[in-house]
């Protein structure tokens, strides 16, 4: 690893996730030296623990956050609105690695799914045409099953469940991917030995995620320089309005500060608004780059829901990977089912201890316990579709709560749209629909789960009034400034983020690397 | 000096083993499974009463509620039947007392191999070389199914037939109308005519 003086203006990227960890393989190989600032420690796969509970204690961000809004993660789960990773490869680290890409119409929500009260919809400012190049290099480099000739994942116990259900109901559209987790040896990493932890980290390598592949491989080039432990609290700029440093609290808690002639923020949808709001200036009184007053609004968490169905006979969900089995049948938009956009079905399993915590929050006696009685005989899927951006939905700063450096806590404020509901309701139905085709005895709901998919916060934008950042993630406001995760996304789409993050990132680094080097930046 | 409390009882907060014994009761009362043992409704007492030492406020509230019960239960409340005692928590369900014990309970009970085997959950495998030769697809009362990608006659129509679409920017040929790509948050060509007042 080459070290970096902390007085020299280098390319900062804050976060190592799929967006950070992407960008700094991608422009290490063009012969960019950066440095990536990551909030968590450097955990190797080696590290992982198979328990719910202790990874769940080792890996997720659990400094202080605090919710408000409707949604019921606010009176089950007040302080943990989001259940994503703090360590190196941030929360690729524990995906379950689905990589669906966007259809056409969903990168031009507004225009196909019209005017709808309450939903802040935007045409993305790029198209799916300009994205395809992408997406193949993204397939590529994650290993996808299903494409690029990537044989698909076996069948495990939960997905002959759901695709014999899948079958009986009439849908057509269903498969054990693509996933990016290997089915055999590809890119130096093993076939999946369907040891059932995907969220708990995969020890074996046989999943993508920027741990395994970008980081390791950016480090050998000689051009990173990765500083884990690393929590940045502010941007600085210069009296142009041009970032140039950027200050952090090392492990110990001392402030330090890396001066910066280019910053990309890629700290998931909550902690990049929050960023922006903590690096206020007199230039910038409403947050970085914050002109338009999207900074944090528009905050969304793809409409998700589970249900977990019981049978006579034995499934054995928790065999094999947790998730390897997608329906994209209802991905369509089809406003005769009641509500805009589409949804994803994709297989899911959870041991006791974590069925316990999230598949009722709040519910005990015997309707709970016969959800645990059952686990042995249990088949699980999740819905993924999309949410509306609702420009209230957003990350503040609670000033009135401090984390333990005295920074104010990010607040997320959530309330599902009228189209959220009737779209859940849709797929919770479909749900029961097919597993009471191959035979379900019994069936439970269970609600979102803390958010794994944290998107729109700082929103792409063809116009400077209606978003933060334009068609390459560059902020409006500042020319050195862009963001590089989720968070750019201008609508949501249906489809598991990551693959498009990754994808926008390596298209990000191309028009970096042309920028750095004709002096654009 | 500690002056007494008006009720006596309130000097009680030290937990006695009658009091251990009622809790575990109270909890195989809200969490019934028939097929576990006592051994994991004692420890996750035992977690509960070790939490309840270290917070003031947990401790007051689990020996009021521990003691409270009896009353509502006009006597022991372990001398009810499942249905009655079941009444009685029912009752006391949104106290911080009950919340307390179901959060740490929901937490504890299900987190350890005691009662994982009785559920048939198999844990951690990968010492083992995972499930990939331990069952992962032993599943045999459906039929074995496709698991690659469908490629049938039926094609997935992205937007159904009957919505009226704005033209999508490179994508010339979506179901079109002559309608442009919408990137403002202004009101946009379909909105201003579908707001149009006519005569």
């Amino acid at each position: 690893m080459s070290a970096i003086d902390q007085g020299e203006d280098a390319v900062v990227i804050i976060g190592s996730g799929a967006g950070g960890g992407t960008l700094a393989y991608e422009l290490t190989q063009k012969g960019i030296p950066v440095v990536v600032l990551e909030a968590g420690p450097y955990l190797k796969n080696e590290d992982y623990v198979n328990d719910e509970w202790e990874a769940f204690n080792q890996m997720a961000w659990l400094d202080p956050r605090t919710t408000s809004g409707t949604w019921r993660i606010a009176r089950d789960f007040p302080n943990l609105p989001a259940w994503i990773v703090k360590a190196v490869g941030g929360t690729t680290t524990h995906w379950s690695g689905a990589t669906p890409r966007f259809k056409r119409h969903e990168f031009a929500a507004k225009s196909t799914y019209g005017r709808i009260d309450g939903a802040n919809l935007l045409d993305w400012p790029l198209t799916l045409a300009e994205m395809e190049p992408y997406y193949d290099k993204a397939e590529i480099a994650m290993g996808s099953t299903h494409v690029h000739g990537r044989k698909a994942l076996p069948a495990n116990n939960n997905y002959k469940v759901f695709a014999n259900g899948a079958e009986r109901m009439g849908y057509s559209f269903y498969s054990t991917g693509p996933y990016a987790t290997n089915a055999e040896e590809y890119d130096g990493r093993p076939a999946s030995i369907q040891d059932g932890f995907n969220f708990q980290g995969d020890k074996n390598k046989s999943k993508w995620s920027t741990l395994v592949r970008e980081i390791p491989r950016a480090e050998a080039t000689g051009l990173l320089d990765l500083r884990p432990d690393s929590h940045v609290v502010q941007i600085t700029h210069d009296a142009n309005g041009r970032a140039d440093a950027v200050l952090y609290l090392d492990k110990d808690g001392n402030l330090q500060r890396q001066a910066a002639k280019m910053v990309a923020v890629a700290g998931n949808s909550i902690e990049t608004p929050r960023l922006l709001l903590l690096s206020a200036s007199p230039m910038f009184p409403d947050g970085l780059a914050n002109s338009s007053g999207q900074v944090g609004r528009n905050y969304m968490r793809h409409t998700t829901g589970s249900v977990y169905a019981r049978f006579e006979q034995p499934v054995r969900m928790f065999r094999g990977e947790t998730m390897a089995g997608v329906i994209a049948d209802e991905s369509k938009h089809d406003p005769d089912r009641g509500f805009a956009g589409g949804y994803y079905l994709e297989t899911i399993s959870l041991g006791p201890a974590f069925l316990a915590s999230f598949a009722d929050p709040g519910a005990w006696g015997s309707k709970f316990t016969e959800i645990l009685d059952a686990y042995a005989n249990t088949a699980g899927l999740w819905i993924v579709g999309e949410d509306m951006p609702v420009e209230t939905n957003r990350i503040t700063l609670n000033t009135a709560v401090t984390d333990k450096n005295g920074l104010p806590v990010p607040n997320v404020h959530f309330t599902d749209h009228a189209n959220d509901e009737a779209m859940r309701e849709h797929g919770y139905t479909q749900a029961e629909l097919l597993y009471e085709a191959v035979g379900s005895t019994g069936v439970h709901r269970t609600p979102p789960y803390p958010s794994t998919h944290n998107l729109g916060t700082s929103r792409m934008s063809e116009n400077p009034q209606d978003g933060v950042v334009d068609k390459w993630g560059r902020t409006h406001d500042v020319p050195n400034l862009f963001i590089s995760d989720g968070s750019v996304f201008t609508t949501g789409a249906a489809a598991n983020p990551t693959l498009t993050i990754v994808a926008l990132a390596i298209r990000q680094a191309e028009y970096i690397a042309d920028q750095l080097r004709t002096g654009g930046i | 000096m500690a002056f007494p409390a008006k009720y006596p009882q309130l000097n009680e907060t030290a937990l006695t083993e009658e009091a251990r014994s009622v809790l575990i009761r109270v909890i195989r009362v809200a969490f019934p499974h028939p097929r576990f043992p006592d051994g994991p409704y004692e420890r996750t007492a035992d977690t509960i009463l070790k939490e309840a030492e270290n917070s003031t406020w947990f401790r007051v509230a689990l020996t009021q509620g521990l003691l409270t019960l009896g009353h509502l239960a006009g006597g022991d409340f372990r001398d009810l039947d499942d249905e009655d005692a079941t009444k009685v928590l029912r009752r006391i369900e949104s106290t911080e007392f009950f919340g307390f014990v179901r959060r740490t309970t929901v937490l504890n009970l299900y987190d350890n191999e005691d009662v994982w085997e009785v559920l048939g959950y198999e844990g951690a495998s990968v010492d083992k070389g995972g499930y990939v030769n331990r069952g992962f697809d032993d599943l045999d009362w459906l039929p074995d199914p496709r698991v690659d990608t469908y490629t049938g006659p039926n094609t997935l129509v992205e937007i159904a037939d009957n919505v009226p679409l704005s033209k999508v920017r490179g994508s010339e040929d979506a179901v079109a109308t002559a309608r442009e790509r919408d990137t403002s948050n202004n009101p946009g060509r379909r909105d201003a005519e579908m707001a149009e007042v006519k005569k």
